[in-house]
């Protein structure tokens, strides 16, 4: 079996026999012995050495968590890319401020129509007590303002657009 | 003790493992607190249902809460705590203030009463010099505290004080102070019974914090020794009896870099960060707590509290340090907790758990303890090495970032340590580590890629995936 794993913006193939402690790694013999302990939960031994691996299941970025750190990884295929170039924008255009977290929206800062500096804030959202102004990413004119206080957002949502 | 006891819960703590543990337990409202954990007349209604003799309010939402616990006395269900006359003189901070002035205690300079307008604050910052502090009265873990560097930020900073106090605490009185220069967090724990007895059980210092939020405590202080302790211990204990003060407190202090401290603010409820006296002292600070409000003599005199050994604690929170350390709630989806000698956790989740998005984002409390400082960092690094949580981000790689930092291993600290921590760029790991790690991470993902393709997650794991693997590609041929 064959897989593109993308880590860091690198790409590599691994090619595996199942049963056998052996795995390939942009085609280099590696000796590795990955056992699952439960589901999400991987002892991997290589050279000797016992890793403990742990998956965060994600739909879009999926993670693994080892040795302290979290690596987000892609399962690479050419539909994947390409829905990663149409999600990549213009430098110029409209640019939306989404929230960055699930919240409450306490205050709405700038109105439809307002030009705003960049860095100036546009709304405030509470999320666990604590309050966060979302800023402009860029200077331009308040073009759309799709919440006002009181709302629950989620995250990702598009408060407004700046143009 | 034996004592049975009842929670409260919201309707998006249905689930929480405080409920799951309880031996009775009641629905106090709807998710926001407004409307359930800050409503002292339905808690009271519960009580009573209850048949509750008392009520411990533990460390967050009413627990310094005056009026709710002149409530709880005039319902006469013993509320475990000071008096409401106790915590109206030392629980505000303006009023504190005022109180340390009486009691002779050296405090940072600043008002000692709510600001009434934004030009006193304008006017009062101009005559002690910027940079200053604007606090909420009634503030605690970071909430409606602004740091102000500059005259034209003092507007803006002044309001969000003001918004964000009144929403957390229902009052916006914000005070101003003076900012003292890289100053040590130290705290004193004080324990006073209802016969006049008050002793110190040593010091926390909490110099490692974010956003004015403490995130790591220890105890003892690297840097107080004996006669330092015994001043501060002596007037900690002089303020809360000038007050008529009685069980669990904490006075909290700012040292500067010549051994002088000055008087932050009085807490009067136990604190977050307790457990790290509990393990120096070898007492149980909530049973004491329970014993002093049931009358009892203090069992301890000063002679009798001894510290042994070294305590630190991390306080896992669910933000997300990739992205402005914004609160993460959610559901945790995976759950991997350490164990082992000298590792304590008191913690509020479970994998599966959806943290909520409507209170404070701490997770649980990771607490380590050794013989030495030293000892005591290491044992905290091997727990947080065996400890995942999924689903949600949270802080634990800073912890390790901390504890591994030269200066931190050092004792040089001060509340402005974090902030320097976090903003130089983080060390790379060394890259053949890198190398192997990521070699490592390619072929776990690929194994676990390969199962979530091939099989529907119903199907009960054999134990080798490997073998799985094997017969499910046979089946496909």
């Amino acid at each position: 079996m064959k897989l593109y794993i993308e880590i860091d913006g690198k790409t590599r193939s691994v090619e595996y026999t199942p049963g056998a402690n052996a795995v390939k790694i942009d085609g280099v013999d590696m000796e590795a012995d990955a056992q699952q302990q439960r589901p999400g939960v991987l002892s991997v031994i290589m050279d000797g050495r016992a890793w403990r691996v742990v998956l965060e299941e994600h739909e879009d970025e999926p993670a693994l968590h080892l040795a302290g750190k979290r690596i987000a990884y892609r399962l690479d295929d050419p539909r994947s890319l390409k829905a990663r170039r149409a999600h990549a924008g213009g430098a110029d255009g409209p640019k939306a401020i989404k929230a960055s977290m699930p919240g409450r929206v306490v205050r709405v800062v700038a109105q439809p129509g307002d030009l705003v500096e960049a860095h100036q804030g546009v709304v405030v959202i509470e999320a666990m007590k604590m309050q966060n102004e979302l800023k402009s990413p860029k200077s331009g004119r308040v073009a759309e303002l799709r919440v006002s206080a009181g709302d629950t957002v989620v995250s990702g949502d598009v408060l407004a657009v700046i143009e | 003790m034996g004592i049975p006891f009842a929670t409260v819960y919201s309707d998006v703590d249905r689930t929480a493992p405080h409920v799951l543990e309880s031996d009775e337990t009641y629905r106090l409202g709807p998710a926001p607190a407004t409307e359930s954990y800050l409503r002292g007349d339905l808690l009271l209604d519960i009580a009573r249902r209850a048949q509750a003799d008392a009520i411990h309010p533990g460390y967050g939402f009413l627990s310094e809460n005056a009026d709710f616990a002149e409530a709880c006395e005039e319902a006469e269900i013993k509320f475990i705590g000071p008096p409401a006359a106790a915590m109206r003189a030392l629980g505000s901070k303006t009023r504190a203030r005022q109180a340390a002035d009486k009691a002779g205690m050296p405090r940072t300079p600043g008002s000692t009463k709510g600001l009434a307008s934004l030009e006193e604050a304008l006017d009062l910052a101009a005559e002690i010099g910027y940079p200053v502090m604007l606090k909420a009265a009634a503030g605690g873990g970071g909430k409606g505290m602004r740091m102000v560097t500059r005259q034209e930020d003092l507007k803006s900073a002044f309001e969000t004080a003001q918004s964000e106090a009144e929403r957390a605490f229902g009052s916006n009185e914000v005070y101003l102070e003076k900012l003292i220069d890289r100053p040590r967090h130290i705290e004193i724990q004080v324990l006073a019974d209802e016969h006049g007895h008050c002793i110190y059980l040593g010091e926390r210092e909490c110099s490692i914090q974010r956003r004015h939020q403490k995130v790591i405590e220890e105890a003892p202080s690297a840097v107080v020794n004996a006669e330092l302790r015994r001043q501060m211990g002596e007037a900690a204990v002089r303020l809360a009896k000038s007050a008529g003060y009685t069980n669990a407190g904490t006075v909290e202090f700012l040292l500067d870099d010549r051994d002088s401290f000055y008087f932050l603010e009085m807490n009067t409820r136990l604190q977050v960060e307790h457990p790290v006296t509990e393990l120096v002292t070898g007492l149980d600070l909530v049973h004491l707590q329970i014993r002093i409000a049931q009358g009892e003599p203090l069992a301890i005199a000063q002679d009798d509290v001894r510290l042994r050994g070294h305590t630190i604690e991390c306080r896992i929170y669910a933000e997300d340090p990739d992205n402005g350390f914004f609160p993460s709630p959610g559901k945790i989806t995976r759950l991997l907790q350490p164990g082992g000698p000298g590792i304590r956790e008191d913690s509020g989740i479970y994998e599966g758990w959806t943290v909520p998005m409507d209170y404070d984002p701490m997770l649980s409390k990771l607490i380590a303890y050794a013989p030495t400082r030293e000892e005591a960092v290491a044992r905290m690094l091997r727990a947080l090495d065996e400890y995942v949580i999924c689903g949600i981000r949270t802080n634990l790689a800073l912890f390790r970032r901390i504890l591994k930092d030269p200066d931190f291993q050092a004792a040089r600290i001060d509340t402005g340590y974090l902030d320097r921590l976090l903003s130089e760029t983080n060390q790379t790991m060394p890259s053949n580590q890198g190398e192997e790690q990521t070699a490592l991470a390619t072929i776990a993902a690929a194994v676990f890629e390969s199962h979530r393709n091939a099989a529907p997650s119903t199907v009960a794991q054999p134990a080798n995936s490997w073998k799985r693997n094997a017969r499910e590609e046979g089946l496909r041929r």
